[in-house]
């Protein structure tokens, strides 16, 4: 035992006190045995590359609250268009131009009438339901139903009346009978009765008015609803067109990286050039150059993937369109210079002695390796998106109506600014907290996945 | 340096060229003719396409952009001055001259303010300034400027009758203030940012230290040492920078209502004013284009350590 031990160390240790204090045997230096191999305690989990960068991501207070409220504005998109009752096209002709939480005349009476009857005002008196409804307050809503304010089921061809001033307190009036005015003259009268119903309480619920909380547009648009419809359609381009820009750009970029020499130089110019474009005169352009092709395309609406595009309308395609052609090149120069790094590795020299072919390198090796830069310039692309949109919805271009971008919305309130501020602020402060978020969650993956750059 | 300079004025040409095939080919794939009014009949607008040469091919109608622009003509107006020669609109009715003095004052602001405050706050690291700094250029680089124009017209223009609401030509400095800070707060917030950052990284380096340690004075140590080091980041930003205030001044000058070449261009497009179109386009790409190579040779000048000739990433 003293050979080894006197040829490895430097200092030439007496190992005997060492081997004494630790009471260490001659067999305890054999080499493991396979059964003692598998019984091996794991100390530590080793950490993979996601699970470290989650754990440094989960260390960034600042970068979690972004990422909590990002969620919480997708939900709001996603979610919120369900919990209210209002459509982002419905129209309500009583309750244009109302201000945050205002209600109009009509919805007013309603809640006037929650308050008094503690909700048992309405009682059912036949198969359907019915509420509190004040003589001829109706409205005709967008899909040309009569509705008597909220009644859960529709009554397509009836409307019923209640009216306790009256001498026939509730009646049964034909579609055909009522005049523009809501007034009627032909009716029937119902028999009724006060007493509260088996299903009073759910009634109650219909005659809910829920609050316009952003309050309406000059068109009786319901701000609230738009606005989450806005942030979804700008979501929804921040996303597609990143990725796009994630495709385009990482493949571009990883040829001309891994393949070098001419082919990199020529596809360096281009992407230099392209560079040195200003894009706004050229994205200007294509916008009204593509809006009629795109349209003619979607009307002739041949194909599957036509029809799918045209309900994104030609606004957004174009948009789409812009960032393949002209946002793609900072991501494929950012490849570019990963892959010219990575690949000096040995395990590409590995995988290329094994025969793998270049495309397999690239896709198995060099992409999953600059995986980290891939994530954060498309986290940081979302915002620039949503940025390039808003702007060409404020010179007139982008979506189109009745569809709704926070771009459009904003651009639609400068009209009115000085007479209703709230309609842009709203749009306004949710498109700044999706940029501010994804700008501060895009910061935090950065730190996360890329320590070295941390300060 | 020079044989640098040439290769780089040969490239900006080749892409000027490109950007004007690029132009030419998409204005005319824009529908419609610049002619077709309410009014006009077939044979008006063929003997108007005959006038100015539309009816020739298209490649033909290409050639002769280039050889004119090569002359110094930039051609006629068809649609919104028609007959005025485009060179006349766009130089001698002030339109370019408007947007250049609002996008140089923007960038002169942007960086004015946002490189002393970015030294700033990264000198006083941690501190209450530091961190309001901080939350302010976060901000501010989420705002969209025509969210910010607007409401800062409403609040001074509007509300606070401090400034006009119509700042037409810029001519006294009460009309240029709310143009010129809604056009530069993002950049001189991004500026602030970036400068922080760089900032950071140079006061943590060795000849600082050694610089303290020999007692130099700080506002020598910040002003000498470090600020030279930490330009380089901020300088490469300034590229995208100036084409962004060119895109700024499309919404500043429709929030405002400055007659400038930005706003001009927009009706333009939408007229297909082509003699119009492709000359601002040129106009201002070649615009981007020489600021781009200025940025680049600023670089040689901040710091001799990069070497132009070899630039290669």
């Amino acid at each position: 035992m003293k050979e080894p031990f006197a040829k490895i160390s430097p200092f030439h240790v007496d190992p005997e006190p060492i081997l004494e204090e630790f009471d260490l045997k001659d067999e305890d230096f054999d080499s493991a045995s396979s059964d003692e191999k598998e019984s091996m305690v794991e100390t530590h989990k080793s950490v993979g590359f996601w699970a470290d960068a989650f754990r440094r991501f989960k260390a960034n207070t600042v970068s979690m609250v972004a990422l909590f409220i990002f969620i919480a504005m997708l939900v709001f998109a996603f979610l919120g268009p369900k919990l209210i009752p209002y459509g982002y096209a419905e129209q309500f002709r009583s309750a244009q131009k109302l201000a945050p939480m205002e209600y109009s005349e009509n919805e007013q009476i309603i809640r006037g009438l929650e308050d008094k009857c503690d909700g048992y005002y309405a009682t059912v008196l036949k198969p359907g339901s019915l509420t509190a409804v004040k003589k001829g307050n109706y409205f005709i809503n967008s899909d040309g139903h009569i509705y008597a304010f909220n009644v859960a089921k529709a009554w397509e061809k009836v409307v019923l009346i209640v009216d306790n001033d009256a001498e026939n307190p509730l009646v049964k009036v034909k579609q055909s009978d009522l005049n523009e005015d809501g007034t009627y003259s032909e009716f029937e009268a119902i028999e009724y009765t006060t007493e509260p119903a088996a299903d009073a309480t759910e009634l109650k619920l219909d005659t809910k008015v829920f609050p316009h909380v952003f309050g309406t547009d000059s068109a009786g648009r319901d701000i609230m609803a738009r606005t989450m419809y806005g942030a979804r359609v700008s979501i929804i381009i921040g996303l597609v067109a990143a990725v796009i820009v994630l495709i385009i750009g990482s493949i571009y970029g990883s040829i001309a990286g891994f393949i070098g020499g001419k082919v990199d130089f020529v596809m360096m110019r281009i992407v230099e050039l392209i560079y040195s474009i200003p894009e706004v005169l050229i994205v200007l352009l294509l916008q009204v150059v593509l809006k009629d092709p795109l349209q003619a395309w979607f009307d002739a609406g041949k194909s599957g993937f036509a029809l799918a595009m045209k309900d994104l309308g030609a606004g957004i395609v174009s948009i789409f369109i812009t960032f393949a052609v002209l946002y793609w090149v900072t991501m494929a120069r950012i490849v570019r210079g990963q892959v010219l790094q990575l690949k000096q590795q040995e395990y590409v020299t590995a995988a290329t002695a094994l025969g793998a072919s270049n495309g397999r390198i690239i896709r198995r090796h060099l992409l999953p390796n600059c995986v980290g830069s891939l994530v954060i310039t498309t986290c940081l692309q979302i915002p620039s998106a949503i940025f390039l949109e808003s702007f060409l919805s404020f010179l007139g271009l982008g979506v189109s109506a009745p569809m709704a971008s926070l771009g459009s919305l904003c651009s639609d309130a400068l009209e009115t600014i000085t007479l209703y501020p709230y309609r842009l602020i709203f749009p306004a402060i949710v498109l700044t907290i999706i940029v501010l978020t994804l700008n501060l969650v895009g910061d935090g993956l950065r730190d996360a996945l890329d320590p070295r750059l941390k300060q | 340096m020079i044989v640098y300079i040439i290769k780089r004025i040969a490239a900006a040409i080749a892409t000027l060229l490109v950007i004007m095939a690029v132009t030419f080919f998409l204005m005319n794939a824009i529908p419609g003719s610049p002619f077709l009014t309410e009014k006009s009949t077939p044979k008006q607008i063929e003997l108007a396409n005959a006038k100015y040469g539309l009816d020739k091919p298209l490649i033909v109608q290409f050639k002769n952009y280039v050889v004119n622009y090569l002359k110094g003509d930039l051609g006629t107006s068809l649609k919104m001055q028609e007959g005025t020669p485009v060179k006349n609109i766009i130089f001698h009715q002030g339109k370019f001259a408007l947007s250049i003095k609002l996008g140089i004052s923007a960038l002169v602001l942007a960086i004015a303010v946002g490189i002393p405050l970015g030294c700033i706050a990264a000198y006083r690291r941690g501190g209450a300034l530091d961190g309001f700094l901080r939350v302010v250029t976060t901000v501010g680089v989420a705002i969209p400027t025509f969210v910010l124009a607007t409401l800062l017209l409403i609040l001074f223009a509007v509300k606070l009758e401090w400034a006009p609401t119509i700042s037409g030509s810029l001519t006294d400095f009460r009309s240029c203030v709310l143009p010129v800070i809604s056009m530069s707060f993002y950049y001189t917030c991004y500026i602030a940012k970036l400068m922080r950052t760089s900032m950071l990284d140079a006061i943590n380096q060795d000849y600082i230290r050694t610089a303290r340690a020999k007692g130099v004075k700080t506002r020598s140590i910040v002003l000498k040492h470090a600020l030279r080091n930490s330009l380089i980041p901020v300088i490469t930003y300034l590229g995208p920078v100036i084409a962004g205030i060119i895109t700024g001044s499309f919404v500043i000058e429709s929030t405002f209502a400055i007659p400038g070449l930005g706003k001009y261009y927009v009706q333009c497009v939408l007229s297909r004013d082509y003699p119009i179109i492709m000359a601002t386009t040129v106009v201002l790409s070649a615009l981007v284009i020489i600021m781009n190579l200025v940025v680049d040779v600023a670089y040689k000048i901040v710091d001799p350590r990069i070497s132009l000739t070899t630039k290669e990433d």
